[in-house]
């Protein structure tokens, strides 16, 4: 067990000192494979009968990834050196390798070079790192050729240099193109998946087998070997925008990318104090979403306000006619209807706020960081203009990403055919500054376009949702079904059996991961003893085993429209801990005592078993609230609660509490295709508000409570104050309809958003409400080691103190509070990892995160549900105006929550077209012609941004913001295979009368 | 940061219950009445003993038995760039305590009333673990100096990262924040400990696997010491059977059996 | 005889059979090394109560030793003054110390006979080399020794000339170059 055999001591330079490590060279590290008579059968990984072997070097390991995931590559050695420089260069795709060597049918072997004693080798005086580490991995395949006298070993590598190193040393080596070639015959798809730069040296070094790469330059070199020339500016070196930094002359930040422009965004910086506009793709110069940039402020007089034209689609066609991919004006995507969240402007972004004002603008001059997504992106092929090629033939499309912050992709394929009408799925590569798009290279297909299936595949994947089944270790975590309660539960002395309690839960019809019961009742004493029963998720989820480990990387259950993505595996959500009707179930209550007056007495916490009375969903609470003639013990105590939530939540307004509105929407899905039937506001019903209250409540007192006992790791959810200028778009509008609005304090902003009415709008005020919470910033955890106590303030809900407590089957971070509370209640120990600072921040991120991705992926969801109810319809909508550009308007569909802009140009047509027909009464429109061109709108319509109004030179028509308006809504096919929602102007005449707004 | 690779590596290439490589010189200052150079991996120490000599502070002199004195140092080269938080005087002051505690329990005080041994030890270069090898090399200084001891005292740490039990961490693996247990035991008395330290918290279950194996590290060490000391007594004797052949003798005068041949040479 | 070198803690016999000599120490009815060195069987020695054979570890080179009550110690005198003689105790035994410890030989202790009649002026002088009994751990300061037997007393001293003196008495000593006799409390040597 003991000693090494010998050592040889491995000097690493830091900055200043020399770092010595000890570094132990074995002689009992093996092959791993059954050829090799001296490794013993525990540590053979590889297969005996594989054609050959593999041996990747760190390039191939780094940027061929997706061709290494691929089922048809097998028995791969990577050597330790490889694994080690991954490591440095890219942690996620060392994630990806590690994965493939752990996987058993994938047969990677890890093969220790660094430390066995034959093959490790020392830096020779002169050589550089990179090269010591190239020559490593020759040593270490010539190891294996002399090793395997029988097997035929392959270095694969696409340095040509390693590669006539290696044949030098007897050890035959390949390029990743050449091997895919060799392979065309038993897996054709392995040449698509070579990460185009690596193709594209491949072809360029004229590799012997060249015939298929010659196509490929053909095809992909169409365009580029034509034009070699700079589409954009070098990036600067790495040392010299270091130093730029440090001396004041560039700006370093994370560039966000207009959700609607690939090539407009904002970088936030600390050095300048406000975000930074980069406009354009020259001056964006090939950054993307989420990379870390080096700026170059331009001087003040080229500064640029972001645009307060809505983009249009005719720009689109021009750029597309006027050379395609050569055009270097970005086509600007054309409208994009979408479902907006809080926090967020429709069509810019919330810096932006502001109109034309000019922003400190700036190029980005080098790239820190890049933020390029290892699980690739999704989208279509662009159609090709010419059917050039065969089908086996390697082409070189462009490829249309679905998210439009990012730009296309050029890719290299033989399936283009193939591939023409479907979702796949795509990696970039590299970015070279001859390059107007990045190149990237193909690794899955998903499905067919605008298949339901394939679409929600498409928007999981865009917010990283991990679909996975759980693993047999997470399963193994779950108590074997039929579950219930035991004698033990019951014997527990910390368990209060509360099953005599009349408790029930209410939720949203169809609801099966029920996480929350109620119960009320008088005392002795005139008060009423209020409950809150929450499942004891944690009694089954115990810190650090599979299944907490699962549960805490997902965060948090995804509800898509007709899918649940569950946090948990299926028996413990849908029946273990959901507190079912009818049976006993664990719970941990919340009890207190509170006076008629909702004022609480006391409160108390405990573990509990609960029998839960009734299962009641939102309409069925409501009715059973409002039928007075009902007096049975259950329909009692939900008045009673009733008249204690109104209580409470005045008091909650008093405090300043906001009261807020989200268009959400529900569908009525067919139960056979799943398709949706119709579509309608969610409605909320005062059930709603109740069941709301009382988990206001329990989240409030749990808070407080954790809070006391673990001021350093209790897990809480703030709401910080929203800055002034995310407002200021709000109070333009509002004061231009002479309504006014003061968001100095929530308690100010609540009370003049309830003087917010319009006599003859009562959709007013919801709309106002809906305006403002976009205003809003994001609510986030966060652990309380982490930040000051005024920083937990919950601004939402005027609430010094917040956290969730009360859906732990759902969210993980209830389960987290769950295990605190426990703590604090003396039930369990707090387990370690809740104390690692550090550990719970990475946690904190990841639950935010997730937590942020699942409300997209579910946003996404009902997007396009909408647009497949849109489909087969054409519809003539009430809406409202909620924003005026020069050319257009953007307008809200309250009844399908959806928002988008429409041209003042069309609707002017189509005004003269209806009032042509009506009599003429402004004649002077009559004569525009439909195709008139975008410009000639602009100088047709005169924008008054004070008074947030266009109207057209002649007067016949304007639109201030909130007018009621008429849309008709159909889908069109766009750009890029983006089936889309078009909106268009009607007259309100049009406007049915059931969809009228009331 | 992974510590041990899924091949069952740890960062410097050992497995997880393997020692790093032991080194031990004995007898390398010529001043002190017992000195050793003791290394684990790149750890190296040095300790001297002077002593058993009379107490030096009155106050402190014990009837009954030796006191010991010890003295901790780390040398400002010791740990290049990679301070720890700050080198403070607390650290250096637990770490004392601890050895002597450990010390004071292996030597045979009652054997040595009203003297005092002073023990000095300096660390050279830290690499992790330098409580253990600061135990080992006093011992073995202590051992050099004849003080009798019960039993040989050896010391060796373990720690538990990646779900794996290591043994002998070093500096990076130190630095991993796992719990840290650090053991000495006297071996020949059914592994008696007498020092248990331990940084960070541990499951029950855990603590057991991880102190298990530091026990099989302390006896690995008691070993190879005693290995050394037998090693290092035989040269010496064969050095001193030459010397006396070769009619020398000069360091043999010392033994002579009474006082009257006691010449004062001093005058 | 094979030499058997040890370290400490080994055991080396069963403490029911062996006495434990120098260099060993008994736990759990086993003799124990405490010292690196080479092991050693005593035949049972005679005249001793229990006639059992003794183990010890003889340690090659310099062993530490510290005065113990009933040593015999060898010590040259520092200083001396009316009431006492202060000395540092060189060997104990046969042993040589490594660091001075200092001792006292106070007037009561020079000699069994006359106590109140001494002189330590007329016993001792500094510089001479004393053999003395320890009689107890002392005070703080130092060891109590005394001479008060036969065989105790001076063993070595030099004349004001500088010459070593030779006994003439159990009192005196002359210096052989200027016949002046000193006083002194001579030990008496076994030929």
């Amino acid at each position: 067990m003991l000693q090494s055999k010998s050592f040889v001591k491995k000097t690493r330079r830091g900055h200043v000192v020399k770092v010595v490590r000890e570094h132990y060279l074995r002689d009992d590290i093996y092959s791993g494979t059954p050829l090799d008579p001296e490794c013993p059968p525990e540590a053979c990984k590889l297969s005996g009968e594989a054609p050959h072997y593999l041996l990747v070097d760190t390039n191939v390991a780094l940027h061929q990834m997706d061709l290494l995931e691929h089922a048809a590559v097998s028995d791969v050695i990577v050597p330790s050196v490889v694994l080690e420089e991954v490591k440095a260069r890219n942690a996620s795709v060392y994630q990806r390798l590690r994965q493939l060597a752990a996987a058993d049918a994938k047969r990677f072997f890890v093969f220790a070079n660094e430390h066995h004693r034959e093959t490790y080798i020392k830096q020779e005086p002169g050589e550089t790192p990179n090269d010591r580490n190239d020559r490593a991995i020759r040593v270490a395949a010539a190891w294996y050729t002399a090793r395997l006298p029988t097997q035929k070993v392959i270095l694969l590598t696409d340095d040509a240099d390693n590669r006539r190193k290696a044949v030098e040393m007897g050890v035959e080596a390949l390029s990743t193109a050449a091997y895919t070639r060799q392979r065309a015959s038993d897996a054709p798809e392995l040449q698509d998946l070579v990460a185009a730069a690596a193709a594209a040296r491949g072809d360029a070094e004229g590799d012997a087998a060249a015939e298929g790469g010659k196509d490929a330059g053909g095809g992909g070199g169409k365009g580029r070997a034509a034009k070699r020339q700079r589409v954009y500016e070098e990036h600067r070196p790495m040392s010299e925008v270091t130093a730029g930094i440090k001396a004041g002359r560039y700006h370093q930040g994370t560039l966000r990318v207009n959700r609607f422009n690939s090539f407009e965004g904002w970088v936030g910086s600390e050095s300048v104090g406000q975000d930074i506009l980069i406009s354009g793709r020259i001056d964006m110069n090939r950054a993307m979403e989420g990379d870390v940039v080096a700026v170059e402020l331009l001087p003040e007089e080229q500064w640029r306000g972001p645009s307060n034209k809505l983009p249009t689609a005719k720009a689109e066609g021009a750029g597309a006619t006027g050379g395609g991919e050569d055009a270097l004006e970005e086509v600007p995507d054309g409208a994009h209807i979408a479902q907006v969240d809080p926090g967020e402007h429709y069509g810019e972004d919330a810096a932006a706020a502001g109109g034309g004002d000019k922003r400190p603008t700036g190029k980005v001059v080098g790239i820190i960081k890049r933020n390029w997504r290892t699980r690739g992106y999704c989208g279509s092929l662009q159609p090709l203009k010419a059917a050039g090629g065969s089908a086996n033939h390697t082409q070189s499309v462009r490829f249309c990403p679905v998210e439009r912050r990012f730009p296309y992709i050029r890719i290299q394929t033989r399936q283009a055919a193939t591939l023409a009408d479907k979702r796949i799925v795509v990696a970039i590569d590299s970015w070279e500054a001859d390059s107007l798009y990045p190149s990237g290279h193909y690794v899955r297909t998903l499905g067919a376009i605008g298949d339901k299936e394939t679409e929600t595949e498409v928007l999981l994947i865009e917010n990283d949702i991990n679909t996975n089944p759980f693993t047999s270790a997470v399963h193994a975590c779950v108590p074997p079904l039929p579950w219930s309660v035991s004698e033990a539960d019951l014997a527990d002395p910390s368990r209060a059996d509360l099953r005599h309690l009349a408790v029930c839960s209410v939720d949203p019809p169809g609801c099966k991961d029920i996480d929350d019961a109620l119960h009320v009742r008088r005392l002795p004493n005139g008060n009423f003893e209020l409950g809150v029963h929450i499942a004891d998720v944690t009694n089954f989820v115990h810190p650090g085993t599979a299944m907490d480990e699962e549960a805490s990387a997902r965060a948090t259950t995804v509800y898509l429209v007709q899918r649940r993505i569950d946090m948990l595996p299926k028996p413990l959500t849908e029946d273990i801990c959901s507190l079912r009707a009818e049976v006993e179930r664990l719970a941990f209550s919340v009890i207190w005592e509170v006076t008629p007056d909702a004022e609480v007495v006391s409160s108390q916490f405990t573990k509990s078993v609960i029998r839960s009375r009734a299962a009641l969903t939102y309409a069925e609470a409501q009715s059973r609230i409002d039928d007075a003639r009902l007096t049975d013990e259950l329909s009692t105590n939900l008045r009673t609660m009733n008249q204690l939530a109104r209580i409470l939540r005045r008091k909650r307004a008093d405090r300043g509490a906001l009261q807020l509105a989200s268009p959400e929407v529900k569908f009525e899905i067919d139960t056979e295709t799943h398709d949706p039937l119709d579509v309608g506001m969610y409605q909320v019903r005062e059930a709603n508000q109740m069941v709301e209250e009382m988990m206001l409540l329990a989240n409030c007192t749990v808070a407080e409570f954790t809070l006391r006992h673990f001021p350093a790791c209790a897990m809480l959810r703030r709401h910080p104050v929203p800055p002034p200028r995310q407002f200021e778009q709000l109070l333009r509008a509002a004061a231009a309809v002479g309504a006014s609005i003061d968001p100095s304090t929530s308690k100010s902003l609540a009370e003049s958003l309830d003087g917010c009415v319009r006599a003859d709008d009562p959709y007013f005020n919801k709309l106002i409400r809906i305006m403002a919470t976009r205003c809003m910033t994001q609510a986030v955890y966060l652990s309380s080691g982490e930040a000051s106590v005024p920083e937990y303030h919950h601004y939402g809900l005027a609430a010094p103190l917040y956290t969730h407590f009360t859906s732990p089957i759902r969210r993980y971070a209830d389960v987290i509070v769950h295990r605190v509370l426990m703590a604090a209640l003396g039930l369990r120990p707090l387990p370690e990892s809740l104390r690692d600072r550090e550990l719970m921040h990475g946690v904190v991120d990841n639950l935010n995160l997730r937590h942020r991705n699942a409300q997209m992926a579910g946003r996404a969801s009902v997007e396009l549900h909408t647009l497949i109810f849109f489909r087969s319809r054409h519809v003539v909508a009430d809406a409202r105006v909620t924003k005026v550009r020069a050319n257009g308007l953007i307008v809200f569909v309250p009844k399908y929550g959806i928002e988008g802009p429409v041209y003042l140009e069309d609707s002017a047509a189509a005004a003269a077209a209806a009032s042509g027909g009506a009599g003429g009464s402004g004649g002077g429109a009559g004569g525009r012609k439909k195709g008139a061109a975008a410009a000639a709108a602009d100088s047709n319509f005169v924008y008054d941004e004070e008074k947030q109004t266009v109207r057209s030179k002649d007067g016949s028509t304007h639109y201030t913001v909130f007018d009621k308006c008429a849309v008709r809504i159909t889908v069109e096919e766009a750009q890029g295979n983006r089936r889309q929602l078009v909106l268009r102007l009607v007259p309100r005449s049009e406007l049915p009368a059931s969809e009228q707004m009331h | 940061m992974e510590y041990v690779s899924p091949e069952g590596l740890r960062l410097d290439g050992r497995r997880p219950k393997e020692l790093r490589q032991l080194k031990a010189q004995l007898d390398v200052l010529s001043t002190a009445d017992g000195s050793a150079l003791f290394e684990m991996g790149n750890t190296k120490v040095l300790a001297a003993v002077f002593g058993p000599k009379p107490t030096e502070l009155r106050s402190q002199e014990d009837e009954k038995r030796a006191i010991i004195r010890c003295e901790y140092a780390m040398a400002a080269f010791s740990t290049g760039e990679r301070r720890r938080r700050g080198k403070s005087d607390r650290r250096a002051t637990e770490i004392t305590k601890a050895i002597r505690n450990t010390l004071e329990q292996t030597i045979m005080t009652e054997l040595l009333p009203r003297s005092q041994i002073d023990i000095y030890v300096q660390v050279l270069q830290a690499d992790g673990g330098t409580r253990c090898a600061c135990i080992n090399a006093a011992f073995l200084a202590l051992a050099v100096a004849a003080v009798p001891m019960r039993d040989v005292v050896a010391a060796c740490a373990a720690g538990y990262l990646d779900s794996t039990a290591l043994l002998d961490l070093n500096y990076m693996e130190d630095a991993g924040g796992g719990p840290d247990v650090v053991v000495a035991v006297h071996p020949n008395h059914s592994n008696r400990v007498v020092l248990l330290q331990q940084d960070n918290r541990v499951a029950v279950e855990t603590f057991e696997e991880v102190m298990e194996l530091a026990v099989a590290g302390c006896r690995a060490v008691a070993d190879f010491m005693r290995g050394r000391l037998l090693e290092h007594t035989r040269a010496l004797a064969a050095a001193r059977a030459a010397g006396e052949d070769g009619g020398g003798g000069g360091g043999a005068a010392m033994e002579g059996d009474s006082g009257e041949e006691l010449e004062d040479d001093e005058y | 005889m094979a030499e058997t070198l040890c370290t400490p803690g080994e055991r080396l016999a069963l403490a029911a059979e062996y006495d434990a000599g120098s260099g060993t120490c008994v736990r759990d009815s086993f003799i124990c090394a405490t010292l690196v060195g080479v092991k050693r069987v005593l035949p049972a020695g005679e005249g001793k109560a229990v006639q059992r054979p003794r183990v010890e570890v003889v340690r090659s080179g310099v062993e530490p030793v510290v005065p113990r009550v009933g040593d015999v110690v060898t010590a040259r005198v520092v200083r001396i003054n009316p009431r006492l003689a202060a000395v540092d105790i060189l060997c104990v035994g046969p042993k040589p110390v490594r660091q001075r410890y200092s001792g006292v030989i106070r007037v009561q202790d020079v000699r069994a006979t006359e106590i109140d009649k001494v002189q330590i002026q007329a016993s001792f002088r500094p510089g001479d080399v004393v053999r003395a009994e320890v009689l107890s751990l002392g005070d703080a300061r130092s060891y109590h020794l005394t001479t008060a037997k036969n065989h105790l007393g001076v063993v070595h001293a030099r004349s004001v000339a500088g010459v070593p003196m030779v006994p003439v008495s159990w009192q005196e000593m002359q210096c052989p170059q200027t016949k002046a006799v000193e006083n002194r409390k001579v030990a008496k040597l076994d030929a």
